[in-house]
């Protein structure tokens, strides 16, 4: 049933937005995603990522640059419903008197007749869209009452129900446990799969190369683009995060007999914890653990 | 027995038992919005920025709630024009504008006395509603329904979810527009029966009676309007008895019913969060 028009396409051309109170949120921000890809999108917490997502939803007007999707300006795109949102979780009212069933029903209402009244199909289409989801069990649920993952896969499961051809997820990662982590990326890998454009803003640095194809890093701009094996390199990585990015460094840490080889292991906004050889906890200097240092060698020696 | 029947032989006691249950009811349905839209605050306001509207209504002749709806229109406007533009938070803006649009209808009032003398303003006084003035109530109760029963689902989701409405292409700011002019025409129809001071009790009591009572907003209008509508009827009623204020004896009955729910709600009541608390504890 896809429509037959310019190929999906999302291009961000030179944007820059400031806020009412005078901050420049972004400036001369720029990137272009073709059909069928996942791109993550990168940077600290304040870099712009909620603000580049708002812009590409046409909620906030650049006061310089464009964004066009499939060649045609936002406000067409959306009145096509081709663009699925899912906001962040601190922006949803959660006391909110709606369930389950009535959140993911609203990704409908663009499909919807004046009144809003679904038909079977609709009924259809949600109830394939909780299962998507793993959620058919929860349908009752008034949305406060669930855990975090599960708040994450009732707003995927009304992006789904949408059936948009783009879908932008601001960070859906945050607060969620592992197996919701897993079942979001395998149904967006699936989507990717039918062409759909999915743009994933993540603080999560381990999973991106799992499951992205395209990495944009921003800092109040688009430092870099492209492919994830072009831009999500260390010296990228440092730019984008400065000093807060925390590092392990494999061989100042507390690791005997390291392989000689430099490792390093990247994280943002949680501190590793590594074990070492026979389940020891690694610290990540060896300053001032002299001792301990010395025990392990002992043990490695004997 | 037939005591009870006493206020229905008296046709001003039968209007006032209709016209109070028909405004308690649809200002139950709109309060569903405001309660969840965190509005409450604003429908006072507005019950009170209406009061130049009256006076110069009288003044060029026009229906006193044509008026009132423009004034509270405008002074709501002009509240969004202020926040949008200065630093200063809601409440205090709301405290700014909408004071000085009820000190401007007092003033007016002083100096060109209406129809509408300032006690039924600030009061209501329903038992002696005039013919016009209830079809008035009619009109604007009659549009109301009609539009809150089939935009409903709209304005649920415009109060839930604004990014969402917006990325189906919905038109937020013509709803915002929707619910303050309903908000407002409300307020204007309310404030013959309990008057300005009442009128946001009526405008939200209803609505956070029924929250406490249901996790489903289809219910929530539904359990609302019946209270609203109930209470406006018994209220306007019982107040023949009581020989007391029509509008007081509403409002002491919508608080009365909101504090039964308060403790005794079956899953969000304070009794049952107390027995949750020490099944909880014991197991
Ligand atoms: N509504 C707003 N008004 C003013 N400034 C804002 C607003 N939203 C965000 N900002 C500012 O814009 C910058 C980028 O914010 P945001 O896009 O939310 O970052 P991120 O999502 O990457 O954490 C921040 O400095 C933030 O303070
Ligand atoms: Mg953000």
């Amino acid at each position: 049933m896809r429509e037959i028009s310019p190929p999906l396409s999302i291009e961000v051309a030179d944007v820059t937005v400031a806020y009412a109170n005078g901050i420049v949120a972004l400036r001369d921000a720029s990137f272009k995603l073709g059909p069928g890809v996942i791109c993550a999108l990168v940077g600290v917490n304040g870099s712009g990522k909620s603000t580049l997502f708002k812009a590409i939803m046409g909620f906030i007007r650049p006061v310089k640059g464009s964004v066009r999707i499939a060649g045609k300006s936002v406000e067409q795109a959306r009145r096509g419903k081709r663009i699925a949102y899912v906001p962040q979780s601190e922006e949803v009212d959660w006391t909110f008197p709606v369930n389950v069933w009535d959140v993911v029903m609203m990704g409908r209402y663009g499909h919807m007749n004046f009144m809003r009244l679904p038909s079977a199909t609709d009924k259809r289409i949600v109830a394939e869209s909780l299962d998507r989801v793993g959620m058919s069990d929860f349908k009752e649920r008034q949305i406060g009452e669930l855990s975090g993952g599960q708040k994450k896969r009732v707003f995927l499961a009304r992006a789904l129900a949408q059936r948009g051809s783009i879908m932008l997820l601001d960070e859906p990662f945050t607060g969620v446990d592992v197996t919701t982590e897993e079942t979001i990326i395998s149904l967006l890998r699936a989507l990717r799969d039918d062409g759909h454009i999915i743009l994933v803003s993540t603080h999560n640095l381990g999973s991106v190369p799992e499951f992205c194809d395209h990495v944009v890093l921003v800092n109040r701009t688009v430092l870099a683009a492209g492919p994830t094996d072009d831009v999500f390199t260390e010296k990228n990585l440092t730019l984008a995060f400065g000093g807060v990015l925390r590092q392990f460094h494999f061989e100042q840490s507390t690791i005997q007999e390291h392989d000689g080889r430099t490792v390093k292991l990247l994280t943002d906004d949680e501190r590793p914890l590594v074990f070492g050889k026979d389940g020891h906890l690694e610290y990540k200097d060896r300053e001032g653990r002299e001792k301990l240092v010395k025990e392990r060698e002992k043990e490695a020696g004997k | 027995m037939t005591d009870l029947l006493t206020p229905f032989h008296y046709d001003y006691m039968l209007k006032a038992i209709l016209v109070s249950g028909l405004i308690g009811g649809v200002c139950a349905f709109l309060s569903c919005f405001i309660t969840l839209k965190g509005w409450s605050l604003m429908g006072d306001a507005l019950s009170h920025a209406v009061v130049p509207g009256v006076s110069l209504a009288w003044l060029v002749g026009l229906p006193f709630s044509v008026g009132a709806f423009v004034a509270g229109i405008l002074a709501a406007l002009s509240m969004g024009w202020v926040k949008r533009h200065t630093r200063l938070r809601e409440d205090a803006v709301i405290g700014v504008i909408f004071t000085s649009w009820f000190a401007l209808g007092l003033l007016l009032l002083s100096l060109y006395p209406s129809n509408l003398n300032l006690r039924t303003i600030i009061f209501g006084n329903i038992l002696a509603i005039s013919d016009p003035d209830i079809l008035q109530v009619l009109i604007i109760s009659g549009i109301s329904i009609l539009v809150l029963t089939l935009k409903w689902r709209d304005l649920l989701l415009y109060c839930f979810d604004e990014s969402h409405a917006r990325s189906l292409g919905m038109n937020t700011s013509f709803l915002h527009f929707l619910l303050l002019s309903l908000l407002a025409a409300t307020a204007v129809a309310a404030l013959q029966t309990v008057g300005a001071c009442l009128v946001v009790a009526m405008l939200v009591t209803p609505g956070a009676t029924a929250y406490l009572l249901t996790d489903r907003f289809g219910k929530m209008l539904i359990i609302a309007t019946i209270t609203g509508l109930l209470c406006g009827v018994l209220g306007a009623y019982g107040s023949y008895f009581l020989n007391g204020s029509t509008g007081g004896c509403i409002v002491v009955l919508q608080t009365l019913v909101f504090l039964v729910v308060l403790f005794l709600a079956p899953k969000h009541g304070l009794l049952a969060a107390r027995r949750q608390r020490r099944i909880a504890a014991m197991s």
